[in-house]
C-alpha cells in the first residue's frame, strides 16, 4: 500500500446517547503513517470518536474502514487496533512482560516469537530491564511506556491514545511528547491522539482535528491551524488572540471593513455589510507604533508579563476592547504599565468571524 | 530520571529507641490476642491428648482417625463444606456482577436482601426452612393444593434440605467479598483486553477471573469454614442421619462427657479450616 493511500476512512459517523448527540456526521480520512490529534474540550465527542474507531462504542450511523476493510460492526478483538488508555489499564495481575505479551498470547502466537516481540517492544520504550517487574512497582511514566509497548507489540493497524499523557506531570509530559512522536515515526505507526491540551496537539501531530459539539470544526496541519483558524472556536482553542467585536461596513474581494470601538479595521472574511463580526489576530503580529496600510489601535497598558523568550503586553483599548501583544526578547522597547501605546498589525493577518458562533 | 531516583535520600533504619517504643505500642494487642486466642487453643490441644485420668494419650486421635464411623463423620463435614461452597460460588459469582451493575433503588434492594437475613439468628433461619420443607409444610401444601403432586414429597431431613439450607444461610458470605472486588473492577481492563485481540471468553478467563480471584478466595474461605463447622444447620435440617464433626463435638461434651475426644474432634476441624485458609492465602498471592 502506498504511503499516501487512505488508511482509516471515517464517513458520516454519528452517535447519540439518549437525547444527546455526541457525534454529528463526522468525516475523517487518515493516511498510512500519519499522526493525527483529535483536539477539543471535554464533551466535544473526541473520546467517543476514538472509541468508535476502536470498536468499543460502535456508531449509530456511518462507516469506518481500516486498512481497506469495513470494520464498522467488527468487534474490537477482531480489529487489530492498539489503544493506550488514559490511566493505562495495565493488568495488575500480570508482570510488565506479561502485559506486553498479552495481545500476542491471545492471538496464539508461538512462544519464541512472543518473547522476541516483547523484548523488542520493551527495548523500544527503553524498559528492557523491567520485564519481570510488577505493574504496581512502576512509576507513572514507566506505566505509560508499558502501555505503549503493549499496544505496539501486536503491530496494530492504528494506534489510539486516549488522553494518554495527561496523567504525567508537566515536564515528563513534554519530554514524552517529543519522544513519542519520534518513536511513532520510527516504527511508521498510524496514530490518533485524543487530547484537550493544545500544546500536545501542536507538538505531536501531522494534522489536528479541532472538535466542537460532535463535529470537526477544522482539520489542518498545526502551523496552518494556528495561522489560519477556520472558526472562532478554533481560534480560541488554539493559541492566544486579540478579539474585538464590530460591524461590517464594507466588503470586497474576501476582505471586510469593520467598525469597532478601537477604530476602523480591515480583515479577511466574507460578510455582508451590517453583519456582526469578531475581528481577531495573533499576539505576535502586533508591533509597537503606527504603520500606514496596517490595522492599528491605541490604549493604556494594563499588564506586562515577562515570560523569558517573550513578553506579553495586555492593553486596555477602551469600550471593553483589549489588545494582546507578544513582543520577542530581541525588541529593545518594552512598554510599562499605564503607558499610552499604539500597536499596529498586518491586515493579511487579521480575520473576521461570525459573532454568533462565539462559544 | 534514573539519576534523580538514584540520588534520592536513603531512608535511615529506625534507631533502637524507636523500635522499643513501637514494641510498647503493639504489646497490648499482642497480649489480648495471646489471652483470647492462643491460650484457648493451647488448652484445646492439651485436653485432646489427655486421657480421663490426666495422663498423656493419643487414643482420641486414633479413635477419630482410625474408626470408619468417624472417618465417615469427617467426610460428612467435608462434604457439607465443599458442596455448600461450590453451590454458593456458582450462585454468587454472577450475582455479584449483577449487584455491581445494578444502580439506584434496585441496588439498594438487592443489597438489603443480602444483609437483612444476616440480622436474623441462624436458628431462626434453619427453623424457617423446616417450616417450608416439612411434609405438612408450605411447599408441600401449595404443591398438593395446585394438584401438581398427590402425596407430600419428603424434603426435610434429607441431604437436599441440608444443602439448600446451608447454601441459603451462608450465601451472603460468598456474595459480599466477591461483590466488593467486582464493584472496584475497572471496566477498562476488559476493554484493553478486547482491543488487544481477546474474545469475550478469553477476556473473562484471562482478565476478569484472575482479577476477581481475591474476592472468590475470600468468599470460599469464609463459606467453607462456616459450613464445614456448621452445627445448627445440620442438627435442624437433617439431624442424626448426618453426623458431622460439629455435632460429634457437641455430643462428646454434652452427652458423653468426654472432653478429650471432643477436643480432638475440634482440633481436626480446626486443622481442616487452617488448611483451607492457608491454601487460599497461597493462591491469592500476587505474581512477582
Amino acid at each position: 500500500m502506498s504511503e499516501a493511500a487512505p488508511h482509516l476512512v471515517i464517513s458520516g459517523v454519528s452517535k447519540r446517547y439518549g437525547a444527546a448527540t455526541v457525534l454529528e456526521r463526522v468525516d475523517l480520512t487518515i493516511r498510512r503513517g500519519e499522526l493525527v490529534t483529535l483536539l477539543g474540550p471535554s464533551g466535544c465527542g473526541k473520546t467517543t470518536l476514538l472509541r468508535a474507531i476502536a470498536g468499543l462504542a460502535p456508531p449509530d450511523t456511518g462507516t469506518i474502514a481500516l486498512a481497506g476493510r469495513d470494520v464498522t460492526h467488527v468487534p474490537p478483538h477482531r480489529r487489530n487496533v492498539g489503544v493506550v488508555f488514559q490511566n493505562y489499564a495495565l493488568f495488575p495481575h500480570l508482570t510488565v512482560a506479561g502485559n506486553v505479551a498479552f495481545g500476542l498470547k491471545v492471538r496464539g502466537t508461538p512462544k519464541a516469537e512472543i518473547d522476541l516481540a516483547v523484548r523488542r517492544a520493551l527495548a523500544l520504550v527503553k524498559l528492557g530491564h523491567l520485564g519481570g517487574r510488577r505493574i504496581s512497582a512502576l512509576s507513572g511514566g514507566q506505566q505509560q511506556r508499558v502501555a505503549l509497548a503493549r499496544a505496539i507489540a501486536v503491530e496494530p493497524d492504528v494506534l489510539l491514545f486516549d488522553e494518554a499523557l495527561s496523567a504525567l506531570d508537566r515536564k515528563l509530559r513534554e519530554e514524552m511528547q517529543v519522544e513519542l512522536r519520534r518513536l511513532l515515526q520510527e516504527v511508521k505507526a498510524t496514530a490518533i491522539f485524543v487530547t484537550h491540551d493544545q500544546d500536545e496537539a501542536l507538538t505531536m501531530s501531522d494534522r489536528v482535528a479541532v472538535m466542537n459539539k460532535g463535529r470537526i470544526e477544522q482539520l489542518a496541519a498545526p502551523r496552518e491551524l494556528y495561522a489560519r483558524p477556520a472558526s472562532l472556536f478554533a481560534l480560541n482553542f488554539v493559541g492566544l488572540s486579540t478579539r474585538i467585536a464590530g460591524q461590517v461596513v464594507g466588503a470586497q474581494d474576501g476582505m471586510v471593513e469593520v467598525v469597532t470601538p478601537v477604530g476602523r479595521l480591515s480583515a479577511r472574511g466574507a460578510f455582508q455589510p451590517g453583519a456582526s463580526v469578531i475581528v481577531a489576530t495573533r499576539p505576535e503580529q502586533l508591533r509597537l507604533g503606527a504603520d500606514a496600510g496596517a490595522n492599528s489601535a491605541a490604549g493604556r497598558v494594563r499588564s506586562v508579563v515577562f515570560q523569558g523568550s517573550r513578553t506579553l503586553v495586555d492593553v486596555d483599548a477602551g469600550a471593553g476592547a483589549s489588545l494582546l501583544a507578544e513582543l520577542s526578547g530581541r525588541e529593545a522597547e518594552v512598554p510599562r504599565v499605564h503607558d499610552e501605546v499604539r500597536f499596529a498589525w498586518p491586515v493579511a493577518e487579521t480575520f473576521a468571524f461570525a459573532a454568533e458562533a462565539a462559544p | 530520571m534514573t539519576e534523580a531516583v538514584l540520588s534520592a535520600p536513603v531512608v535511615k533504619p529506625a534507631p533502637d529507641r524507636e523500635r522499643l517504643a513501637a514494641l510498647g505500642f503493639v504489646a497490648p494487642s499482642v497480649l489480648i490476642i495471646a489471652v483470647v486466642f492462643v491460650l484457648p487453643l493451647a488448652l484445646l490441644l492439651g485436653v485432646s491428648v489427655l486421657d480421663s485420668k490426666g495422663g498423656p494419650t493419643t487414643a482420641h486421635y486414633v479413635r477419630l482417625l482410625g474408626t470408619p464411623y468417624y472417618l465417615g463423620v469427617i467426610w460428612n463435614s467435608l462434604r457439607l463444606g465443599l458442596l455448600t461452597t461450590l453451590i454458593a460460588f456458582v450462585i454468587s459469582y454472577p450475582a455479584a456482577f449483577a449487584l455491581a451493575r445494578a444502580r439506584g433503588p434496585l441496588r439498594s434492594a438487592l443489597l438489603a436482601t443480602l444483609f437483612l437475613p444476616l440480622a436474623a439468628s441462624v436458628i431462626v433461619k434453619a427453623f424457617a426452612w423446616t417450616i417450608l420443607l416439612r411434609s405438612d409444610g408450605l411447599i408441600n401444601t401449595v404443591l398438593i393444593a395446585l394438584g401438581i403432586i398427590e402425596d407430600p414429597i419428603r424434603m426435610i431431613f434429607t441431604q437436599t434440605a441440608l444443602i439448600i439450607g446451608a447454601v441459603n444461610i451462608f450465601l451472603p458470605f460468598m456474595v459480599l467479598p466477591i461483590y466488593a472486588v467486582v464493584a472496584q473492577l475497572d471496566g477498562r481492563y476488559a476493554e484493553a483486553a478486547a482491543t488487544l485481540g481477546a474474545s469475550p471468553a478469553v477476556v473473562f478467563l484471562r482478565v476478569i477471573l484472575p482479577l476477581t480471584l481475591p474476592g472468590i478466595i475470600a468468599g470460599v474461605a469464609l463459606v467453607f469454614s462456616l459450613s464445614v463447622s456448621a452445627y445448627v444447620v445440620p442438627t435442624l435440617l437433617i439431624g442424626e442421619k448426618y453426623p458431622t464433626l460439629a455435632t460429634t463435638i457437641a455430643k462428646a461434651y454434652l452427652l458423653a462427657r468426654d472432653p478429650g475426644f471432643g477436643a480432638a474432634a475440634g482440633v481436626v476441624l480446626l486443622a481442616i479450616a487452617v488448611v483451607v485458609v492457608a491454601l487460599s492465602t497461597l493462591l491469592s498471592r500476587e505474581p512477582k
